[in-house]
């Protein structure tokens, strides 16, 4: 462990045992110490450069079966000391209930690889030039490239510690690093808007120039999109669009939803929910995910959680409150924004799961449909029924080839009859941040048009 | 105030900073304490309180910003996010004025109850009596009540390379309720709430039980509503709904970053008819205690009020200092951030249609048919063309010049610039919305407002997409 570590672990305790002094039963002491570099450039040259540094100390106490919480980000003793008095005087007037507690020490946590000192090694010059090629490679993939509306670099490293009063003290160290480029294509009159990204833990996995290319590609293939007359048939959904179906599914999985009669995953369990084609998963430890870690928000090791098993609901997603309630273990998914939030049902790696089939060959099958590569307002999809009326556009598919560009189409329903409708999953199993899916092929919908 | 770092220390810290060379440096220092209660299922959750300190230190060059931030306010912290953004300035030092003078504001706030000196227990009343008075109104049918309060005292100093030196410091109190009423299959939801910078204060105007109440009635009334028409037809939105449409359709974009980047309809329409002649749109962050308000902006520039469209002209953007510099002018006080983590763009703060002379109850009338809109719930706004599509939480047919049964499942469809040129009457009411308005990343209290106004007409759609969530977003 390095010295900042062990002084972050030093504090944390001190933080922890002041707590217990002034009245806890149980004390926790969440200290989170991150760095941020974002570099954005346009033209060339660099518009905006922003470098971060912060730290803080998020306190949670529990007194007869009541929670307080309270955050500081001054560490100094005068900080920490409000911290823990305010932390105390919050949890007096909240109800009281049973289930609140804190993880027991002793798992066993799993050693991953989430700390890239090449990260942090490359130059800032290095990371400036990074996102002038991206910016360079999307504009001379096409002439029709007209707008680059950011290019950007970003990279955060995060020491991360827990202390609590059962005796647990643990800390990690992990990094990151991403690219994301926003482009405008335009002829005549038309315009069409493009973007691509890659986060990854890796410094020399980025590939900036294939990134400025796909965000080229996604709007040179859409100019000249008109919409095309209201048909059933069938859609295929790029991983970016079937990863914002997935998304959709993330808050019905947690256990505090179920709790709380807001999932329509509810007294589900061992039913099929979706396609027997259809797999997904959370896994807080995915070798190279963006969210992994060896524990989470409150110390509890991460785990691969199966929620969704070849169509069959398999389980929930739960911080150790949650679990306590259902009389079950914590599957590690206690996670925290901050240091000024407490740890929350949350996903972290979630994805679908591969198939075995290449796109090309679940195009190929297809007579009529679209190939849907934009969605607007899945925001609006109503999480607890699950209903959705989304706008589409992508590109027509017709006998199995990929024709022209379509948009101002509109498809819904509910979730869950359009995952069980699901008949071709994808090999190409893509991840934007912490979620991914693949390729996902909806057998024959009403797209509403012209 | 409390005194985060003293003025010698950041002359030296701007001098740092400027070394290399930097057409403007400014230092932002914050400190803020939050206060947050939430009340779900009858049961206080959660009380969460805590304190945020950190400084952001910004050199611009040319086009180019370098910003840094830390919590560190030590004089090593600070000089040493001085060293790293001077690092980004090139060209040698310029000569800046490091005098740190005072500016004085235009108008003044005064807090009279800190959230600071109300214990705990006050705030927790407040939030069980929003929560009980909720669950009163249809004990049989109100299912769900969420009920968050929320504080914060937050202090700031800036100081700038043009010799300007601020303290100011902002309190803001919120209520919101959130109710769900249940009845056979169907469910609706309810929405209120209040906030505005003060202090607690704030509920000897707004009575708790009030807002509690008021998402309530909206949720049960709404079980009853029938399924609204689709088609064109004219609106009449109440003042009651607030300003949301003309802030997120038409207020983003007389925000001058988004002009100059050729991302707004109102580009380069300074001077020409943007709106009918009855429409006048102004930005105000000096009203009183509005949830929005503000004494100075993010870059200690004294608030004003900017008239952005007058009698239907387009008169004015709003700026920050970046901005105000590219189109050579000055900053007109709307350089917001939401913290020290972040740099500042320009920002609403109070955005409204101004009020007009015709009585709300006279535009009801003389519409004969069409569709009153009470409030409005969530929706989506493509803030480059200034399409929108916004659910319609509580609606009610007009029918022979009266407001007559309720609707539920309403949209509107429409453009926020096209929206102005077609309004017909303009009310002599006023009512405000508030809420936490997303840009760039950085979420900042505003408030917005409008008076009754009729439209000629716009597409209502009449599917439902379920119950709304209340929450706007923009693409």
């Amino acid at each position: 462990m390095n010295t900042e570590a062990s002084a972050m672990i030093s504090t944390a305790r001190a933080a922890v045992a002041q707590a217990t002094n002034k009245g806890a039963q149980v004390a926790e002491a969440y200290i989170c110490k991150a760095k941020e570099l974002n570099i954005e450039v346009r033209g060339g040259l660099v518009e905006t450069m922003k470098l971060a540094e912060d730290s803080g100390l998020g306190l949670r106490v529990i007194r007869d079966g009541k929670t307080g919480f309270s955050f500081t980000s001054d560490l100094n003793p005068a900080g920490v000391d409000e911290a823990t008095g305010q932390a105390l005087v919050n949890c007096r007037k909240i109800s009281e209930d049973p289930y609140q507690r804190l993880p027991k020490p002793g798992n066993a946590y799993e050693k991953l690889d989430i700390y890239d000192p090449g990260i942090r090694g490359a130059t800032v010059e290095q990371k400036i030039e990074l996102a002038r090629s991206m910016e360079e490679a999307a504009r001379s993939y096409d002439r029709r490239v007209k707008v680059i509306e950011s290019s950007n670099y970003q990279d955060g490293e995060a020491l991360v510690t827990i202390v609590n009063s059962h005796g647990m003290e643990l800390s990690y160290h992990g990094a990151l690093c991403g690219v994301y480029l926003a482009l405008a294509a335009g002829e005549g009159d038309d315009s069409q808007t493009g973007f691509a990204l890659d986060y990854t833990l890796k410094y020399d996995r980025l590939k900036p120039a294939e990134v400025g290319r796909e965000a080229a590609r996604r709007a040179i293939r859409m100019l000249g999109a008109a919409p095309v007359t209201t048909r059933h048939a069938a859609v295929v959904l790029d991983p970016y669009v079937a990863t914002g179906f997935l998304g959709l599914l993330a808050p019905a999985l947690t256990g505090e939803a179920v709790q709380k009669g807001r999932s329509l995953f509810a007294g589900k369990l061992g039913d099929q929910v979706a396609s027997s084609k259809l797999t997904a998963i959370d896994d807080g430890a995915l070798p190279g995910g963006i969210a992994s870690a060896p524990f989470d928000g409150e110390g509890v090791a991460t785990s691969r959680t199966v929620l969704i098993e070849k169509g069959v609901l398999k389980g929930y997603l739960y911080n150790t409150y949650t679990a306590a309630k259902d009389g079950v273990q914590s599957t590690g998914n206690g996670v925290r924004n901050s240091f000024k939030g407490t740890p929350e049902v949350g996903i972290t790696n979630f994805f679908f799961e591969a198939g075995t089939e290449p796109v090309e060959k679940l195009l190929s099958e297809i007579k009529s449909g679209i190939y849907v590569t934009e969605v607007m307002g899945m925001h609006t999809a109503n999480p607890i029924s699950g209903d959705f009326s989304v706008g589409v556009a992508g590109l027509l598919i017709e006998n199995g080839e990929l024709t022209r560009p379509v948009r101002g189409m509109a498809i819904g329903g509910n979730i869950l009859d359009f995952l069980a409708n699901v008949d071709g999953v994808g090999n190409d199993l893509k991840f934007f941040g912490g979620r991914g899916s693949p390729t996902l092929r909806v057998a024959e919908i009403t797209i509403s048009g012209q | 105030m409390i005194d985060l770092v003293d003025k010698q220390l950041l002359k030296e810290v701007l001098d740092q900073a400027l070394q290399s060379g930097g057409d403007f440096g400014d230092i932002f220092l914050e400190h803020k304490k939050t206060t947050a209660i939430r009340c779900e299922a009858g049961k206080i959750e959660k009380i969460q309180t805590g304190v945020d300190v950190g400084a952001g230190i910004r050199i611009i060059s040319g086009e180019a910003t370098a910003y840094a931030y830390t919590n560190d306010l030590s004089r090593a912290g600070l000089l040493n996010v001085a060293g790293i953004v001077s690092h980004a300035a090139a060209g040698g030092r310029k000569n800046v004025n490091l005098d740190l003078t005072e500016v004085q504001p235009l108008v003044d706030f005064t807090f009279k109850e800190r959230p600071e000196d109300v214990s705990t227990d006050r705030k927790v009343a407040v939030v069980e009596a929003a929560d009980q008075a909720a669950r009163a109104v249809d004990p049989a049918r109100i299912k769900q009540v969420i009920v968050g309060y929320g504080d914060v005292v937050q202090q700031v100093t800036i100081a700038n390379s043009e010799g300007d030196y601020v303290e100011d410091e902002r309190i803001r109190t919120r209520l919101v309720a959130q109710a769900i009423a249940v009845s056979g299959a169907a469910m609706q939801t309810g929405y209120e709430a209040v906030g505005s910078l003060s202090g607690f204060e704030l509920f000897i105007s707004e009575q708790p039980s009030l807002v509690g109440e008021a998402a309530a009635r909206q949720s049960v009334n709404m079980l009853e509503a029938q399924p609204a028409p689709a088609g064109r037809m004219p609106v009449v939105i109440a003042g009651a709904a607030g300003g949301t449409m003309v802030h997120e359709a038409c207020g983003h974009g007389l925000e001058a970053d988004l002009v100059q980047k050729g991302l707004s309809v109102y580009a380069g329409k300074k001077g020409q008819a943007v709106a009918a002649k009855e429409v006048s749109v102004v930005e105000d962050p000096t009203l009183n205690v509005r949830y929005g308000s503000y004494r100075f902006d993010d870059e200690g520039v004294p608030s004003r009020k900017v008239t952005l469209i007058e009698d239907g002209v387009l008169t004015n953007y709003m700026y920050d200092r970046l901005t105000a510099a590219k189109d050579a002018t000055q900053s007109n006080g709307h350089g917001r951030r939401e913290s020290y983590q972040h740099k500042p763009v320009p920002r609403m703060g109070n955005t409204m249609i101004a009020p007009g002379k015709t009585d709300p109850a006279k535009i009801i009338r003389e519409t004969r048919t069409g569709l009153l809109v009470k409030k409005m719930g969530g929706g989506q706004v493509n803030t480059t063309t200034g399409d929108f599509v916004f659910d319609v939480a509580e609606g009610y047919l007009i029918k022979d010049g009266e407001a007559g049964p309720r609707v539920r499942g309403a949209t509107l469809t429409g453009n926020g610039p096209e929206v102005l040129r077609i309004v017909e009457m303009v009310g002599s009411d006023l009512g405000f919305t508030i809420g936490t308005c997303g840009k760039d990343g950085q979420g900042v209290p505003v408030s917005d407002a409008q008076p009754t106004i009729a439209i000629k007409e716009l597409i209502v759609g009449g599917t439902a997409t379920g119950p709304s969530n209340g929450k706007i977003r923009r693409i």
